[in-house]
């Protein structure tokens, strides 16, 4: 490339869009990524010594499953040029249900589980036609069905209640050969999104994230690829329930709420740019465990539990700067 | 019978109407020319064919069957396909996903069938290896890709759909002349197959190069339809503009014999040893197959490549090449190619796109930019090239191609250069600005300027220059002075090496 002529350096205007269009940029590389992944590692190892032992990654990797479903979700939306504010609230309304109709009997299971995906369909069915039937900006309609949802899980389940049979609690915690379940069923969604990824639905969610016109003019479906993406992430929300079912045993009506921004973050961190079209769900599930061990790591720092969440919410933020700032600078010096 | 029959095709945009009683009537085997100067239609009514844009009102005919064309889909299964002027690629698939893209091939549950997709691109991709470099980046992301490359992948996508109306819109604007030999040879295999191509193109040669057929549309309606046998450009032209005179070939020089600038044994990375003169009020051309050095050559000229050797002087005295502000200040004024990304801010205000390039001779204390200076220079360079402009507040990016292109001129005027560089000045804009992009390289070299000028279009090159340097492969092989320039020297001096010389 020939260096440019003068003054052809476009001056940046500092406007809330430009911001909002350079947050939008941000690609994480894969190398922040798994570096932060050790960091954190490396200081849950610290705080607690016993980190790598059977019972303590059972438990970690029981809580990290919730977290990596939604994360792979939001990341199909967010490839496809949208977003999903409302994953979070589907997550509590696919829960809700699952728990009310199984009703403490695992016979019932079968019936509550295929119930609770079409739940997770339904919704994004709803949020695709809202998006993209009438139009609205994905972060505008999805933060308003989010409200739907979670309005709906309160009729469902009012307060915290309903069990999960034992067996389904138990065996989520059991281990196969040593390899704890909450580990395969981690392995088992990057599967599914491996799998996932070489279908053609996908390949128009990259193209649609991409340049939407261009995939238009090239014969891909624009609108049905847009509504896909949302009902593929309704049923990782799904997925993200049962994860929690199983973990919680029992159902909560508020549950799923703080997921949501949860798993933009690691949509962020993982690598996928929010403007889409670029990047991949196996940095989501990093991403995902890195903000898990993250709320480890401010558990075991003995922070005060009122200000938990504030520590929380600040690191995640220390994390998006710091995992932007490489993202910046290769624009800049682009 | 007319493969292809569009009537009464009528868009409205908001507050434009694009077309208003269009019409199109081709038939198979035959490659039909549309063409209008820009802003006449010609993209959308390609799109109202392909589906990307749902006319007011149209009726469609293909093989004498009325046709109901409700979006991309439609049109592909009555067998048009398009490359669009505002390519169709997604940048962050790969060569071979962009290709296949839309009609990926699968195998059961839709899962990609990699090594078919493969095959598909290979198909079309081979013919065009020589403009990869020899070898196809099939995994590359389109994005990666030189703007001439990805028109490539443009092209290809269109192929692979096999077409039996293939729409080529603006199909070789960023093209190499050998790219656009071998997209030809496509074109009249498939034109002899049966296949209507419908070709778009600012470049007449082309045009009468490829074309049987042409139909040219004027404020977005169909002025009519001629057989380009028996057609000539000025009447082509005619048809474009009206009756609006055309300003006749003004040339004839006024180059004094006085030298003044020198180029003396100039070497860069891409440059072997590169001298010529140029006098004063000289237009100096660039001729030979696209891309043997040519902008190579004004970038160096203009500071903004790392020269190895050899120096460039004014008046005997070297210019300071080492950098683009230096040499702008020296008087060296450089009007790219590729106006969208070196020639302007798009969404900056016309004013400052105009100003910011002689911002230096009109700073106050070099401290603070006197806005009613800068508005009253902008103002006249306006005037003076007669741009056509909402205000000088609007952002570049609304003005059409050639206005674009004389904003970019026009900041290098109101710095007042001794030596104007323009590289492929013209490309990609109606006839109407080229004649004026014309008059003002004209004045420029009329009030004395040195001026160097690149086009890959050989009959304004020959129009332009009082001589023509050809380069290839980064060094001056011929130089063709006023009386012996033809067009078919050009051609034959700057395919040299083909003709058995060696260098
Ligand atoms: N999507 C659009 N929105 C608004 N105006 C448009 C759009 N597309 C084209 N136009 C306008 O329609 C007219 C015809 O444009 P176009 O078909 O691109 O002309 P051409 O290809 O002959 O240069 C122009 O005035 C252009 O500004
Ligand atoms: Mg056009």
């Amino acid at each position: 490339m020939n260096p440019a002529p003068p003054g052809t350096r476009e001056p940046a205007p500092a406007t809330l869009a430009h911001w909002w269009g350079r947050l939008r940029d941000i690609q994480v590389s894969g190398t922040a990524t798994v570096a932060m992944l050790v960091v954190v590692i490396a200081v849950n190892v610290a705080l607690q010594p016993n980190f790598f032992d059977q019972y303590a990654l059972t438990s970690n990797f029981a809580t990290f499953v919730p977290l990596v479903a939604i994360a792979v979700g939001q990341t199909i939306v967010v490839l496809s040029g949208g977003i999903d504010l409302s994953l979070g609230a589907q997550v509590t309304l696919a829960s809700v249900v699952t728990v009310q109709l199984t009703d403490g009997e695992l016979g019932n299971l079968p019936l509550a589980l295929t119930a609770g995906l079409g739940v997770g369909v339904a919704c994004g069915l709803f949020n695709g036609l809202v998006v993209v039937v009438a139009r609205l900006q994905p972060i505008v309609a999805t933060f308003a069905t989010s409200f739907v949802f979670s309005g709906l899980a309160l009729v469902v389940l009012p307060r915290p209640g309903g069990t999960m049979p034992s067996e389904f609690t138990s065996g989520y915690r059991d281990s196969v050969l040593g390899v704890p379940v909450a580990l395969l069923a981690i392995l088992a969604i990057a599967a599914g999104w491996l799998l996932l990824r070489r279908h053609r639905v996908t390949r128009h969610i990259y193209a649609v994230g991409g340049n939407a016109e261009a995939a238009f003019a090239s014969l891909v479906p624009v609108a049905r690829t847009r509504i896909t993406a949302y009902v593929i992430a309704g049923m990782f929300a799904s997925v993200s329930a049962f994860a929690i079912l199983a973990n919680t045993g029992a159902g909560d009506p508020f549950i799923g709420n703080e997921l949501t921004l949860t798993s933009v973050a690691a949509v962020v961190i993982g690598g996928t740019a929010l403007r889409g079209g670029r990047g991949g769900a196996i940095g989501s599930i990093l991403g995902a465990i890195i903000l898990a061990l993250v709320s480890n790591i401010v558990f075991f720092a003995d922070v005060p539990s009122t200000y938990r969440q504030l520590a929380n919410g600040l690191v995640v933020i220390l994390a998006l700067a710091l995992a932007g700032i490489p993202a910046l600078q290769k624009r800049r010096s682009a | 019978m007319a493969l292809l029959e569009m009537n009464g095709v009528r868009k409205r945009f908001g507050g434009v109407l694009a077309l208003d009683d269009a019409s199109l009537s081709a038939a198979g085997g035959e490659v039909h020319a549309l063409l209008g100067p820009n802003g006449s239609g010609k993209s959308t009514l390609n799109k109202t064919l392909t589906g990307v844009v749902v006319p007011d009102r149209a009726s469609i005919t293909i093989d004498g069957s009325p046709v109901a064309i409700h979006g991309p889909r439609d049109a592909h299964a009555h067998g048009v396909a398009a490359v669009y002027q505002q390519l169709s690629v997604v940048d962050d698939l790969t060569v071979t996903q962009n290709v296949v893209l839309g009609l990926e091939p699968t195998r059961r549950l839709g899962l990609l069938d990699r090594r078919a997709a493969r095959t598909v691109a290979a198909e079309v991709l081979t013919r065009f290896s020589p403009a990869f470099a020899g070898s196809v980046p099939y995994d590359a992301a389109v994005g990666a890709l030189s703007p001439g490359e990805q028109q490539i992948v443009e092209i290809c996508k269109a192929l692979a759909r096999r077409p039996r109306i293939l729409v080529l819109d603006e199909a070789t604007a960023s093209l190499h002349k050998e790219q656009v030999h071998v997209l030809f040879e496509v074109v009249r295999e498939l034109r002899d197959s049966g296949v209507l191509v419908v070709f778009t193109s600012h470049r007449m040669d082309e045009v009468f190069a490829l074309c049987d057929q042409a139909t040219v549309l004027r404020n977005g309606r169909t002025v009519g339809t001629i057989a380009l046998a028996d057609a000539t450009e000025d009447q082509l032209v005619h048809m474009m503009v009206g009756d609006v005179e055309r300003r006749e070939e003004a040339r004839r020089s006024h180059a004094s014999d006085r030298t003044v600038l020198q180029v003396r044994g100039l070497t860069t990375q891409r440059l072997r040893d590169v001298s010529f003169s140029v006098a004063q009020g000289e237009v100096l051309g660039l001729g030979g197959l696209q891309g043997q050095g040519q902008s190579d050559l004004l970038l160096a000229m203009f500071g903004a490549a790392k020269i190895h050797a050899g120096e460039v002087l004014y008046d005997g005295v070297p210019l300071p090449l080492t950098s683009p502000v230096k040499a702008a200040r020296a008087g060296v004024a450089l009007v790219p190619g590729d106006r969208g990304r070196q020639g302007m801010f798009a969404v900056r205000p016309i004013q400052e796109n105009l100003s910011i390039a002689s911002m230096h001779r009109r700073a106050t204390a070099r401290l603070a930019l006197s806005q009613r200076a800068e508005r009253r220079a902008a103002r006249g360079i306006v005037e003076r090239l007669n741009i056509v402009i909402g205000g000088l507040a609007d952002r570049i990016s609304t003005l059409s191609g050639g206005n674009q292109q004389k904003v970019v001129i026009g900041k290098w005027l109101l710095n007042e250069p001794r030596v104007v560089l323009l590289d492929d000045p013209t490309k990609g804009i109606d006839i109407t600005a080229k004649e004026e992009v014309y008059a003002i390289i004209r004045e420029l070299a009329d009030s004395g300027a040195a001026v160097v000028f690149n086009s890959s279009d050989n009959r304004e090159l020959l129009e332009m220059s009082d001589r023509v340097l050809v380069l290839f492969e980064g060094g001056v092989v011929d130089e063709l002075t006023d009386a012996q320039v033809t067009e078919e020297d050009l051609v034959a001096s700057a395919l040299r090496l083909e003709a058995g010389e060696t260098l």
